[in-house]
C-alpha cells in the first residue's frame, strides 16, 4: 500500500546505479573494517565471528537494500505543491507547499554527473524538515521545477 | 530594478590573499615546522621545501575556490554559483531576501573588504554569504537588494514614538507572580541546594558530628521515621522558596500590552527584560496547563516567532499565568484564531499500543537486563504497568481538529498542551508511517513551522491512515 496522496513519479534509471555505487562503498568500508577486526580482536570465539555477519549485513546494503530503496522513491510536483515520498522501513511522504520555498538547490556530484541525475534541494523556513531533498531526477527536470517554483514565487511576491 | 552589470560576478580577487592568510597559521606555517622539527634536530631544508609545496597548493584551492565562486543579481533573483569539482547554484528570488547585512572584521578592514550577508528570514542562518566584496561593492549591492521590497510588506518604525493605540494585553499583580512561583518548585532544587550546602561545608569545615551528632543519633534512633519526614518537609519547602524567589526575579511586573501591530513584553526583578513581538512574525499559539496548576485552572500562553533584524525567533512568554479567561484574551489579542474545545477528533487506539511500546521499552528492559546482575532490581519490573496507564490518559488526551484557518491539536498527559498552528505557517507537512504503524493501519502528520524549539511538536500521532491522507489533502488544499 503506498500513500495515495497523489500518483508518484519513480527517480530515474540512473539514481539506481548512483545509490548502488555508494552502497558498494559503504559495503566495502564496512568489511575492511571487519576484516581488520579479525585480524587484531584477540581471543574470538571462532574465527569468522566478525566477519560473517559483516558479510551478511554487507550483503544486504549492497546486493538487496539498493534496489529496494530507489524503488521506495516517488515524487510529484503539482504546481501548487512538491510531494517527495521514500523511506524502506519507516515510509515518509513530504509535502512542500510551492509558496512556503525560500530557496532551492540544484546540486550534482561527480557520481550523479556520470549518470545524468541531479538532486533538487528546497529550502524552507521551518525548523526540523526546513531541507528537503529530492535526488535522482534528471537534471532537465530539476531545472524545470526550479524555473517553475521561481516562477510561483516571484508572482506571489509582486501580486 | 536591473542591474547595469548583469553578468555574474566574482568576490574581491584580495579575498584569495586573506583567507591564504587567514589558514596560514593551521597550513603552510604549523606542517612545515612540525616536518622540520621531526628529526633530533632542525632541518631548514625540509621545513621550507615543505613550505613552499603546501603554500603553492593552498594557493592554488584557495585561487580556484575564488574563482569558481560567482554571483549575479538578475531582475528576478539572486543566483550564486560556486564549487569546482561538485558545482552548485544557489537561487534567491529577490523578494524574499529580507535585510542585507554588511560586516566588517577588523582584519577586512585592513583591505578595504567586507562580508556581504543575505537574509531570507529562514531562522537564525544567513542564506547566502559574499566573503568579501570590495566596500563600494557591499554598498551597491545592498542599495540594490533593499530596493527590491515585497509591496505586501509593511514597515514599522523601529522606534515609533505614537501611543494612543497601546493597551495592556495582560499583567500580573505581585500576589500573581508569588501563587505562579508556589507552583513553579523543582525537584531539580533539592540537587542544587544540597549541593551548595555539601561544598560550603567543605570550605567552612564545619564540624557537624560534634553539632548535631548526639542529637542526630538520638533522633533517628528514637523517631526515624518522623525525621524523615522532616528532611523531606524541609526539601519540599527549600524547593518551594528558590520556586518563588525564581519566578519573582523573572516574571516581577510582567507586562504584555499591544500596539500597532506588535507586542511589547516587560518583566523581571533585578534586570528588567523588554522585548517586542511583531503580530506578523507570529508562527502559532501554544496554552499549556501544568500538571497540577493546570488542573486548577492556570494556563500558560507561549507564542512561537520567526526571528527578523529586531526579534529573535524561538518561543515567547506572553502570559506565564493566566485563568483561562485571560488566555483566550492574549490568544484574541494575536492574529491567531481561538482554540476550540468542542469538535476536537481522538486519535485512533493504537496510539496507546505505540506511546506504551515506546515508553514502556526501556522501564522493562532495563530492570529486566540489569536483574540478571543484581536480583532485586527485579523489583523495577513492577512499574512496568506504568506506561500502559499512561498511554490510556495519553490517547485520551491526544485530539486534533482541522479548523477554517487552523490545525488545532491538544496533547499530554500531565501537562497539556492546546496548540494552534494557523495553515499558513506551515512550512511543510509530512505524513509518516513506522513498520509497525503499516501494520496498525495508522500514521503520524507532523506539521514544521519556523522557529521552533524545545521538545514538544504540534504532531498528530497515530490517526487512522485514512483521516491522515484526509488531513494532508485538506491542509495542502487550502494553504495554496
Amino acid at each position: 500500500m503506498t500513500l495515495a496522496i497523489v500518483p508518484l513519479m519513480p527517480l530515474e534509471r540512473g539514481q539506481l546505479h548512483v545509490i548502488r555505487l555508494r552502497a558498494v562503498r559503504t559495503a566495502l568500508i564496512l568489511l575492511a573494517a571487519a576484516v581488520a577486526g579479525e585480524f587484531f580482536v584477540p581471543e574470538l570465539p571462532m574465527p569468522g565471528a566478525i566477519l560473517a555477519p559483516a558479510l551478511l549485513v554487507a550483503l544486504w546494503i549492497a546486493g538487496f537494500a539498493p534496489r529496494r530503496r530507489w524503488r521506495r522513491w516517488g515524487y510529484a510536483f503539482t504546481g501548487g505543491e512538491l510531494h517527495v515520498e521514500h523511506g524502506l522501513w519507516t515510509r515518509v511522504h513530504t509535502i512542500v507547499p510551492t509558496l512556503r520555498v525560500q530557496h532551492i538547490d540544484v546540486a550534482q556530484d561527480v557520481l550523479e554527473r556520470l549518470f545524468g541525475v541531479a538532486t533538487l534541494v528546497l529550502h524552507t523556513a521551518g525548523t526540523d524538515t526546513n531541507v528537503v531533498i529530492l535526488p535522482g531526477i534528471a537534471r532537465s527536470t530539476a531545472e524545470e521545477i526550479r524555473d517553475a517554483i521561481r516562477e510561483r514565487i516571484g508572482g506571489a511576491q509582486h501580486d | 530594478m536591473i542591474d547595469p552589470g548583469a553578468a555574474p560576478r566574482r568576490l574581491h580577487i584580495l579575498t584569495v590573499i586573506m583567507r591564504f592568510v587567514k589558514r596560514a597559521p593551521s597550513t603552510v606555517i604549523l606542517p612545515p615546522l612540525i616536518l622540520g622539527f621531526a628529526g633530533r634536530e632542525f632541518h631548514p631544508a625540509l621545513a621550507l621545501g615543505a613550505f613552499a609545496a603546501i603554500a603553492a597548493a593552498v594557493i592554488l584551492s584557495t585561487w580556484l575556490g575564488w574563482w569558481s565562486f560567482t554571483y549575479r543579481i538578475g531582475a528576478e533573483e539572486v543566483l550564486i554559483q560556486h564549487g569546482v569539482l561538485q558545482r552548485r547554484r544557489r537561487s534567491i528570488p529577490r523578494g524574499r531576501i529580507q535585510d542585507v547585512s554588511i560586516e566588517r572584521s577588523p582584519f577586512a578592514r585592513v583591505f578595504g573588504l567586507a562580508v556581504v550577508k543575505l537574509e531570507t528570514g529562514g531562522g537564525e542562518a544567513e542564506e547566502a554569504r559574499l566573503d568579501s566584496v570590495s566596500m563600494a561593492e557591499a554598498e551597491r549591492l545592498r542599495a540594490l537588494l533593499r530596493g527590491h521590497r515585497p509591496v505586501a510588506e509593511i514597515r514599522v518604525g523601529a522606534e515609533a514614538p505614537v501611543q494612543p493605540g497601546r493597551r495592556i494585553v495582560f499583567a500580573m499583580s505581585l500576589g500573581r507572580v508569588l501563587l505562579c512561583g508556589v507552583f513553579g518548585f523543582s525537584m531539580i532544587w533539592i540537587a542544587a541546594i544540597f549541593g551548595a550546602i555539601h561544598s560550603l561545608d567543605r570550605v567552612l569545615k564545619l564540624d557537624w558530628e560534634k553539632l548535631f551528632g548526639e542529637a542526630e543519633r538520638f533522633a533517628f534512633a528514637r523517631f526515624s521515621i518522623l525525621a524523615l519526614f522532616l528532611v523531606l518537609a524541609m526539601a519540599l519547602l527549600l524547593c518551594l522558596i528558590a520556586g518563588v524567589a525564581r519566578t519573582l526575579l523573572k516574571d516581577y511586573g510582567f507586562t504584555l500590552t499591544h500596539e500597532s501591530g506588535r507586542f511589547r513584553r516587560i518583566r523581571g526583578l533585578l534586570t528588567r527584560s523588554e522585548v517586542v513581538i511583531a503580530d506578523r512574525r507570529i508562527q502559532l499559539g501554544l496554552v499549556r496547563r501544568g500538571a497540577i496548576s493546570g488542573r486548577l485552572g492556570w494556563n500558560s500562553v507561549e507564542v512561537q516567532t520567526l526571528g527578523g533584524s529586531a526579534d529573535r525567533a524561538g518561543r515567547q512568554e506572553m502570559a506565564p499565568f493566566a485563568t483561562a479567561e485571560e488566555a483566550a484574551q492574549v490568544i484574541a489579542a494575536t492574529p491567531l484564531p481561538p482554540f476550540q474545545r468542542p469538535g476536537l477528533r481522538p486519535v485512533a487506539p493504537a496510539h496507546i499500543l505505540r506511546f506504551a511500546i515506546h515508553h514502556g521499552m526501556p522501564i522493562v528492559l532495563v530492570p529486566g537486563i540489569a536483574g540478571f546482575f543484581l536480583s532485586p532490581l527485579w523489583w523495577g519490573l513492577l512499574l512496568a504497568p506504568a506506561p500502559v496507564i499512561l498511554a490510556i490518559f495519553q490517547r485520551a488526551g491526544h485530539r486534533y481538529a482541522l479548523r477554517d484557518t487552523s490545525l488545532q491539536v491538544m496533547r499530554g498527559v500531565l501537562s497539556q498542551r492546546d496548540w494552534i498552528v494557523p495553515i499558513e505557517s506551515i512550512q511543510t507537512l509530512t505524513v509518516r508511517r513506522s513498520w509497525l504503524q503499516r501494520r496498525l493501519g495508522v500514521a503520524t502528520v507532523t506539521v514544521d513551522t519556523a522557529g521552533a524549539s524545545g521538545w514538544h511538536r504540534p504532531d498528530v500521532s497515530d490517526v487512522p491512515f485514512d483521516s491522515a491522507l484526509a488531513l494532508a489533502r485538506a491542509l495542502t488544499a487550502r494553504g495554496d
